[in-house]
């Protein structure tokens, strides 16, 4: 018997190939809190410690996955009040670490507003732009701003994660509904 | 030169999985903090951290400070506190105290390295010293 509880085993065997055949070795997918971040990056880092990758590497894609949450946990927060009805969809995270050889791809995907997506695509194409120097020196430059609003902590976050990464950052966005869209990046390490 | 000359007690709080060690010995006028810095709220780790600091160098005159910094890992919000740390460091040194920052990096990460050369350029008045940290029994 291969369904005697009656349940689709298939179903989530297909979930699992999907990840599986695109290299994916850890998704996370839920509401994304400081607990979560804790428990779910510690599981990363030992899956990490398995796979015997060098300690920049674990370091790196450690690092990426700690912004990329803060950054959904800090976006929610900022923007709960305006959205009290949608607050639980804007906490929700979608986080993956993929591998191929020595390479590693971490993605994250939120829930954001449209409206805010003009700012947001502003500021990561001139993060894409940016070559190591530039990265190095907006980095310092935000360090040093001082305790600014909130939206400021942001790009510090995002300029880390593309001072760690190894190539320029991906992104992307997608319609949800009239008043969202869902936000997608890659970090490649 | 006395390096405590409030008398302050030694500031101490023990290291988590996601804050660092603080040990502050005022009389040997040697503080260090190690380990891993992306705590949950950055603003109420370090605010009692920096508030010993503050306390120390407004008394410390031309003391001597020794501040050992060995960290794994930190995250951007901890970054933005260790600059203002630094900067604190360099204006006690600017008033006279002998400060000398130890900067440790993991020498299996380069990204620490790189970070130290980054933040220890813009001090001015406090003498910085970037080494490979020693893996310790600690």
């Amino acid at each position: 018997m291969t369904d005697n509880m009656g349940i689709d085993a298939k179903e989530l065997y297909q979930l699992r190939s999907y990840l599986r055949d695109r290299g994916i070795l850890f998704a996370y997918s839920g509401y994304v809190t400081e607990t979560v971040l804790s428990g779910v990056g510690e599981a990363l880092r030992q899956k990490l410690a398995l796979e015997a990758t060098d300690t920049k590497t674990v370091r790196s894609v450690f690092a990426i996955f700690v912004e990329q949450m803060q950054n959904i946990i800090r976006y929610s927060a900022e923007t709960e009040h305006k959205d009290a009805g949608n607050a639980r969809e804007l906490r929700y995270g979608v986080l993956t670490v993929a591998q191929t050889g020595e390479r590693y791809a971490v993605h994250a995907g939120n829930v954001i507003h449209r409206a805010d997506q003009p700012r947001l695509e502003t500021r990561l194409a001139a993060l894409v732009a940016m070559d190591r120097d530039a990265l190095k020196s907006a980095y310092k430059t935000q360090l040093k701003a001082g305790p600014e609003p909130d939206s400021k902590g942001a790009s510090v976050g995002l300029i880390e994660i593309a001072r760690r990464a190894s190539a320029p950052l991906g992104y992307g966005f997608t319609a949800v509904d009239e008043d969202h869209v869902f936000f997608a990046i890659e970090a490649r390490i | 030169m006395s390096t405590n000359p409030l008398n302050l007690p030694a500031f101490q709080i023990a290291a988590t999985d996601r804050s660092p060690h603080v040990d502050f010995d005022f009389d040997a006028g040697r503080l260090r903090m190690r380990g891993e810095s992306y705590p949950e709220d950055v603003t109420s780790f370090y605010r009692p951290v920096l508030d010993a600091l503050d306390k120390y160098f407004g008394a410390l005159g031309t003391g001597d400070c020794r501040f050992e910094l060995s960290l794994i890992y930190f995250n951007s919000a901890s970054a933005k506190v260790i600059m203002f740390l630094m900067e604190m460091l360099d204006a006690a040194a600017a008033k006279g105290a002998a400060v000398d920052l130890f900067w440790y990096y993991d020498p299996e990460d380069d990204t620490m390295q790189e970070l130290g050369e980054e933040f220890g350029e813009d001090l001015e008045h406090a003498r910085f010293h970037l080494e490979a940290m020693v893996r310790d029994a600690e």
